[in-house]
């Protein structure tokens, strides 16, 4: 299945009369896992908030599913939204609901079903978080970082959207936890079928999980790959980003 | 895009579905009045998501210990969504009952929270007479720059509204004052009446009450916010104190303004006073001035004064503590803050009757 799922053509931002995206395009085909990196300030969060619909871009268009974000009226946008899970980076779960009822939310907004049944459902997908059963009844505020993010991703996957976006999803986590956030979101990507579009700075995150890896640079796309592809761009921030990687992790494992 | 189906084949005790199994499919589901499901079939499945899955299965094993039906004619990636569900939704199945709370619990647990809570009221006031008490020979850790800008955004930016309030309501009094005077011929005693209430009562209370609604509530939910987003611990890792640095700053600033404002509603009590006896009674301005100047006791001034630092203490300690003891998430803000507003009107309304009461007593 070759469709596209998200299309950026020609994206103009401008934040504070500062030029952020200047004319930036990309694409992504259903089933893959895409990690947008780029250096601070390159606009990689921004760019995430445009593609769902939290900010609009000065000129350009935006498509998810092959129907323009910007153009789509309220009821689309809704139908659209349906289609598409969002993890943000600090989990912005509600800290005035239980776990589960955080993850049962968009069901009681977006279904028919009874609550009951949207709860169990909500449990079902904190067990596929990997989240233990005793967790659905606490609060957010009463779990830890790794876990929130857990309940976070659940909540996203609630309406076993087909797309799902991440914003740093290994930020803030430990490194034996952001290892196993990231084989979680791989395996739920391969078993659900889900097209995933994650922000990142975590390397790790890129060699292990990721298909393919968009730079953004200068407002526009520097390049996009696998990890190896884009070790041939010539681009000092690029090489810089790499060779953090490389000047920590070889001495430790001998090659 | 096909809608989803399913129907019960008794013969051979099949839920056949088809069609795309989404959330939305459960309202096609057939009641099964009890029958039992040997057979799941999924030939005419199109779509197949994780809600769906469960749905089906749940329909098809409803019980814990239902044997799970055989599984007929799925496409393989609908099996394995089938399996991955089935893995996990074990354990959704069982729904712990919501769990009673008796009488004698809420009242044990709201007995023990306000005692809790009075003793971490005695204890914030403890540790900050302690604060105060080194801070004294130090003039040069006191927060002067905090303590300004707080004077500012309690003092300055609460003229306007107080003395909105105090002149409408002076208006008010002397009206309702000067209906009843009339009859007997008594306008001029509007203006011994309007000092009374005014200067004693009506301005320190309603003073407070705003000071309450407006900066009471502020300072919780700032400094409530402060702790969620951590900043009270970083003042303290900073080796500086929050109580001297955040709480000392307002208390003294709401002791300050405090009179300040009482004052400045005194005089925009008067003033509408002043406007309607002209208006109503015929009294002229100067008139009003001349009786004012022979019935305003320095007395009756003082004893409104005296109530605004008062007040202020109770509401600045109250606010501060409130913002303290917020724990970590957006909810206790806002419950915080409302217990602000809420604890400092009541305060506000024992400390008045006490006054009145004690002054009685004293022949004030």
């Amino acid at each position: 299945m070759g469709d596209t799922v998200i299309e950026v053509r020609d994206v103009f931002t401008t934040l504070g009369g500062h030029a952020i995206h200047r004319g930036l395009s990309l694409s992504v085909a259903r089933g893959e896992v895409i990690a947008l990196i780029g250096g601070s300030g390159t606009g990689k969060s921004v760019l995430l908030k445009e593609i769902i619909g939290l900010l609009r871009p000065q000129a350009g268009r935006i498509a998810l599913f092959g129907q323009s974000v910007w153009d789509s009226t309220p009821d689309q946008m809704n139908g659209l939204r349906r289609r598409f899970g969002v993890l943000f980076q600090d989990g912005a779960l509600f800290s005035s609901l239980s776990v589960e009822d955080n993850v049962a939310t968009p069901l009681f907004e977006h279904t028919a079903l009874p609550h009951a049944t949207c709860r169990q459902l909500a449990r079902l997908k904190l067990a596929l978080a990997g989240l233990p059963l005793d967790t659905a009844k606490k609060r957010p505020s009463e779990l830890s970082g790794g876990m929130r993010k857990r309940v976070a991703l659940a909540r996203a996957l609630s309406l076993d959207p087909e797309l799902l976006f991440l914003d740093e999803p290994t930020s803030g986590l430990d490194p034996i936890s952001a290892r196993a956030f990231d084989r979680l979101i791989r395996l739920l990507a391969d078993s659900l079928g889900l097209t995933v579009f994650l922000v990142t700075h975590d390397l790790d995150t890129l060699f292990s999980i990721i298909d393919r890896v968009i730079v953004l640079s200068n407002g526009r796309v520097l390049g996009s790959g696998t990890v190896a592809e884009l070790k041939h761009i010539d681009d000092p921030w690029l090489h810089d980003y790499f060779a953090a990687r490389s000047s920590e992790g070889e001495p430790v494992h001998g090659n | 895009m096909t809608a989803a189906s399913a129907h019960f084949d008794e013969a051979q005790g099949a839920l056949i579905a088809s069609g795309d199994w989404h959330a939305d499919a459960a309202s096609v589901l057939p009641g099964l009045g009890g029958k039992t499901v040997r057979i799941l079939d999924g030939a005419g499945i199109t779509q197949l998501d994780t809600n769906g899955a469960w749905l089906l299965l749940s329909a098809a094993c409803p019980g814990a210990g239902d044997p799970m039906p055989e599984l007929r004619a799925f496409q393989p990636r609908h099996l394995a969504m089938l399996q991955l569900v089935a893995q996990h939704g074990a354990a959704t199945r069982t729904l712990p009952g919501p769990q009673r709370e008796g009488v004698r619990l809420i009242t044990g647990r709201g007995t023990l929270a306000l005692w809790g809570h009075v003793v971490g009221l005695l204890d914030f006031i403890g540790r900050l007479f302690v604060e105060l008490v080194a801070l004294v020979p130090r003039p040069g850790s006191w927060r002067w720059r905090e303590l300004g800008a707080q004077v500012r955004d309690v003092f300055v930016g609460a003229i306007p509204i107080v003395a909105g309030m105090l002149f409408l309501l002076g208006v008010v009094f002397a009206y309702l004052l000067g209906d009843q005077a009339r009859q007997y011929g008594a306008n001029i005693f509007v203006v011994d009446g309007m000092v009374l209430a005014v200067l004693r009562e009506v301005s320190p209370v309603i003073v407070a009450v705003l000071v309450a609604g407006r900066t009471g509530a502020a300072i919780t939910a700032q400094i409530g916010t402060m702790k969620v987003t951590e900043e009270i611990d970083a003042i303290t890792t900073l080796g500086l104190s929050p109580l001297t640095v955040l709480v000392i700053p307002r208390i003294l600033a709401l002791l300050l303004a405090m009179p300040l404002l009482v004052f400045i509603g005194d005089i925009a009590g008067l003033a509408g006073g002043m406007l309607v006896a002209q208006q109503q009674l015929d009294i002229s301005f100067s008139m009003f001035m001349d009786r004012l100047a022979d019935v305003i006791l320095l007395k009756t001034l003082l004893v409104g004064l005296g109530k605004a630092p008062v007040f202020a203490i109770f509401i600045a300690l109250i606010a501060c503590r409130m913002g303290l003891s917020v724990t970590r998430d957006a909810r206790s803000v806002g419950a915080n803050t409302t217990s602000t507003v809420v604890q400092s009107l009541v305060a506000i309304i024992i400390l008045n009757a006490i006054f009145a009461v004690m002054f009685v007593r004293l022949g004030i």
